[in-house]
């Protein structure tokens, strides 16, 4: 993902969009407002932003509208999962052992009898739970640290810059293994910790060049010159107009999280049995590739089709929103 | 010793996790098609430098197997102990015993084998100063204690039991009766050594040498060992084939895999995922016999919550929950035959092995199952944690399954979840720390085939392998009383009183037999497997 500025016109209509504008509105704001833009604004008409420009583009795209609606199936699902599938997904009779494809079981059974069906419907809650956890961790995380060191710049940017650097050189699979192995919870919230931990340096970089591209910007040297506060052109004046690139890596990001928990479950660091997830489903199976393909092919289906889902979203916003990429 | 497949098991979590492209070991030469009448075939790398005393896992156990030859050797058909380089073990009280070591007998290098060379093997086996795993095996010899006590550090060198009294000759003197003794003899712990071993340690470890029908010609750590036969050795079974090349794998589907594709001539761990394709794939080259193997579930008797009157209650509706021949069938597909006692079918009526000595305990049976354990007061602490190593898959599918049939019995999705270790070397040190606190995976490879190796080390208070800190005071007389026994069979009975206790307290759950399976390529014949799974390399033949 690119670094570089965003048009100086979108960016002052961002100013609008980003918070409401209180109607005490500085100078600095009137400034910024000057009309005669190419996107300025007619008379009545609502005014364009980035962000009302980047909705509108979006619909109109049809990766977006695809890929919406997966993603929108698959949170349906996770929330309840009871909708589409009946029976516990822990229920298995080694009777039915890598049975095929039959009433009640649609994906047939895995090589413990479980019904692969339920189990691949249910495992949707793990991953979209730790993609969009993660995603809003890293985010948050990455956003807030390398938006405050690329303000402030000086001393505690130059520390920020070294300590990304220290996690950016942890290979990700390493880093799973040998956290991850010292942890005895079955829970999602270590993986999404780890996740957040060697994720949010990507993002802080991002923020960091975004927010020090914004801070040049003359608004922002006039909201300073009239006296207003560090926090002030923080949260009014920069971060609006920084947070679009972080907001397509994170949405790109996503995808691979979700990718990230099966490889983790799937090595027996990441999610444990009883917790179902397609990693640990996948794992499962792929001893009895040979027998019962189906097992296996079920989960790896569902866990391709979900990252390119997010991953095709990532890709729309970032056309939205970055029209220069185009 | 411990089941078969951990030590290798142990190494590839790691490097499968690390680099996915690692595992499938060696490749490259030798394979199918490799020097003329040597094979090839897989294998894992040891755990310890191949110092015999030191060795208790499989992978070394099997050279060890290849390159020394002891006072006993274990016929490969039928277990029974035959005398090797023994003459004669003479004994009139089970506790003194006279041994005469053959005439004609050396070691590769050309230095004969004496009364010597198995008298300074067995001290330093025994010193608590060289720290050999196997150091339990010399606990009958009288002044074991001094060498190697319990606590504190050693006040003697050598065992006072051992005398040698002339070239081919030394006595033995136990610090109590065990009729069974010299049967113990054929493990490898008992080899005798060169005197190579103490003057150049570091030398003889870089290349072993002993006195069995292979010599060790080189290697390469997480690669290979190539065996040549040895020409002069002097027993009866010599080598039928010219050399074999152990390879490294560290998954046994890759081994699987690389035998159907010709790279490989013999697998001695079958993976149970591919059982139901061995007949397609192999035909008649494939084997598949008991093997002195019995997996059980073992309990932590540390733990208040499984040691009391009721616990013992919810361990035998544990044990009737389990559905052992749908999971032998399914799972294992009859390479596992499900337990009715705690031995092993290998040893045969005569020498222990009692079908059935378990009764209705160890018969499926959910009603009842479900009643025994609510009467007991129910799961400790709610749910049953079964701990076993995942770096193995087939452990994964049973406990899995295991936990699917107590679920399905006590009507319960949740009532047992296996907790996997990623290491088997994590996860026996986590039972020696006494960490467990339910079940856990407790699979037993017989050192020697009697059924004093089946219960004593398991059951003994305070025993080497007694994992789960069981004790019981009627197990412990009756033990006693069996290794009393001059007469053989009056022995067994003794130990079948005993293991009845075992059954009564349900001290370990008994799951099933273990059979050794292995497969092989079209270029050998003559292939088997002896009652420890070890294939019997020396008798293979190459075309």
């Amino acid at each position: 993902m690119p670094e570089q500025p965003f048009d100086q016109d979108r960016a002052i209509a961002g100013t609008g969009m980003g918070g409401a504008m209180d109607l005490a509105a500085t100078e600095a704001e009137t400034l910024e407002r000057t009309p005669g833009g190419p996107l300025g604004t007619g008379p009545g008409a609502r005014p364009r932003s980035l962000w009302s420009d980047a909705w509108r583009d979006l619909r109109r795209n049809p990766v977006f509208v695809v890929s919406a609606l997966v993603i929108l199936f698959l949170v349906v699902i996770s929330l309840w999962p009871s909708l589409i599938a009946s029976g516990s997904p822990l229920a298995c009779d080694l009777a039915k052992a890598q049975e095929g494809s039959q009433p009640g079981a649609p994906f047939g059974y895995d090589g413990q009898g479980c019904n692969v069906y339920t189990r691949t419907v249910y495992g949707a809650r793990t991953s979209v739970t730790v993609g969009v956890c993660a995603t809003l961790g890293v985010a948050l995380l990455g956003s807030v640290l390398g938006g405050l060191a690329g303000f402030f710049g000086g001393f505690w940017d130059s520390v920020l810059s070294r300590i990304t650097d220290v996690f950016f050189a942890i290979p990700v699979v390493l880093g799973g293994l040998v956290l991850l192995s010292v942890v005895t919870s079955n829970t999602v919230w270590p993986v999404i910790g780890f996740m957040v931990l060697l994720g949010w340096p990507q993002i802080s970089r991002i923020a960091r060049g975004s927010v020090i591209t914004a801070r040049q910007n003359d608004y922002v040297q006039a909201a300073r010159a009239l006296g207003a506060s560090n926090s002030r052109v923080l949260l009014r004046h920069i971060a609006p107009n920084a947070v679009a690139p972080v907001i397509v890596v994170a949405t790109i990001a996503l995808g691979t999280y979700i990718a990230l928990e099966a490889t983790l479950s799937y090595l027996g660091v990441g999610l444990k049995p009883p917790s179902v997830s397609w990693g640990i489903d996948i794992s499962a199976a792929s001893p009895y590739i040979r027998n019962a393909p189906h097992a296996l092919l079920w989960p790896s289906g569902a866990l391709a089709l979900t990252v390119l889902a997010f991953i095709m979203l990532g890709d729309a916003v970032r056309d939205a929103l970055d029209p220069k990429l185009r | 010793m411990r089941s078969a497949t951990h030590a290798r098991g142990a190494v590839c979590a790691v490097v499968v996790a690390l680099a996915a492209t690692a595992c499938g070991g060696g490749g490259g030469s030798g394979g199918g098609g490799g020097e003329s009448g040597v094979l090839s075939s897989s294998w894992g790398d040891p755990q310890n430098p191949l110092e015999p005393a030191n060795t208790n896992e499989v992978q070394g156990g099997k050279v060890l197997d290849m390159i020394f030859r002891g006072l006993k050797k274990y016929d490969p058909k039928t277990g029974n102990a035959t005398d090797m380089l023994a003459q004669k073990i003479d004994t009139s009280d089970s506790q003194n015993f006279t041994i005469t070591v053959k005439d004609g007998w050396t070691f590769s290098n050309g230095e004969k084998v004496t009364a010597k060379s198995f008298v300074d093997a067995w001290n330093y086996g025994a010193s608590l100063r060289n720290n050999q795993k196997n150091a339990y095996f010399f606990g009958y010899i009288q002044g074991y204690d001094k060498v190697h006590p319990a606590g504190g550090s050693q006040s003697a060198d050598t065992l006072s039991g051992l005398k040698v009294v002339d070239d081919r000759t030394f006595t033995v003197r136990l610090n109590q009766k065990f009729s069974g003794f010299p049967d113990t003899l054929g493990y490898a712990a008992f080899a005798p050594l060169p005197q190579s071993f103490f003057t150049d340690h570091a030398g003889w470890l870089a290349q072993p040498v002993g006195d069995g029908p292979y010599r060790i010609e080189s290697y390469t750590k997480g690669s290979q060992m190539s065996l040549k036969k040895w020409d002069g050795y002097p027993g009866g079974d010599k080598a039928q084939n010219a050399g074999v090349d152990l390879k490294v794998y560290t998954d046994s589907d890759t081994a699987y895999t690389d035998l159907i594709a010709g790279n490989l001539d013999l697998v001695d761990d079958v993976p149970a995922s591919q059982l139901k394709n061995v007949k397609s794939d192999l035909g008649g080259r494939y084997i598949n016999t008991p093997a002195g193997i019995i997996q059980t579930l073992a309990f932590p008797y540390y733990d208040s919550a499984w040691n009391n009157s009721g616990a013992q209650k919810v361990r035998t509706g544990l044990s009737m929950a389990i559905n052992r021949k749908q999971i032998t069938d399914t799972i294992f597909q009859n390479t596992r035959t499900p337990a009715t006692d705690w031995t092993s079918p290998v040893l045969g009526t005569d020498g222990g092995f009692k079908e059935g000595l378990c009764g209705s305990a160890c018969d499926y049976n959910p009603a009842e199952a479900k009643r025994l354990i609510r009467e007991g007061g129910g799961l400790p602490g709610g749910q049953l944690k079964i701990t076993y190593n995942a770096d193995t898959g087939s452990h994964r599918m049973w406990v899995d399954a295991v936990c699917n049939s107590i679920n399905n019995a006590l009507g319960n999705d949740k009532a047992c979840v296996g907790n996997p270790v990623g290491t088997f070397a994590d996860f026996r040190n986590q039972i020696g720390q006494h960490k467990m606190t339910g079940p856990f995976r407790a699979g037993w490879q017989m050192d020697y085939p009697l059924i004093q190796n089946f219960l004593q080390p398991l059951y003994y208070t305070d025993a080497s392998s007694n994992d789960g800190k069981w004790s019981d005071k009627d197990f412990d007389r009756l033990v006693d009383q069996a290794n009393a026994q001059t007469d053989t069979a009056k022995a067994v009975s003794a130990f079948q009183q005993a293991e009845e206790v075992v059954r009564d307290n349900m001290a370990a759950i008994p799951l099933w037999y273990q059979n050794g399976s292995a497969g092989y390529s079209e270029r050998l014949s003559n292939v088997a497997l002896n009652p420890f799974s070890v294939p019997v390399y020396n008798e293979i033949k190459v075309s």
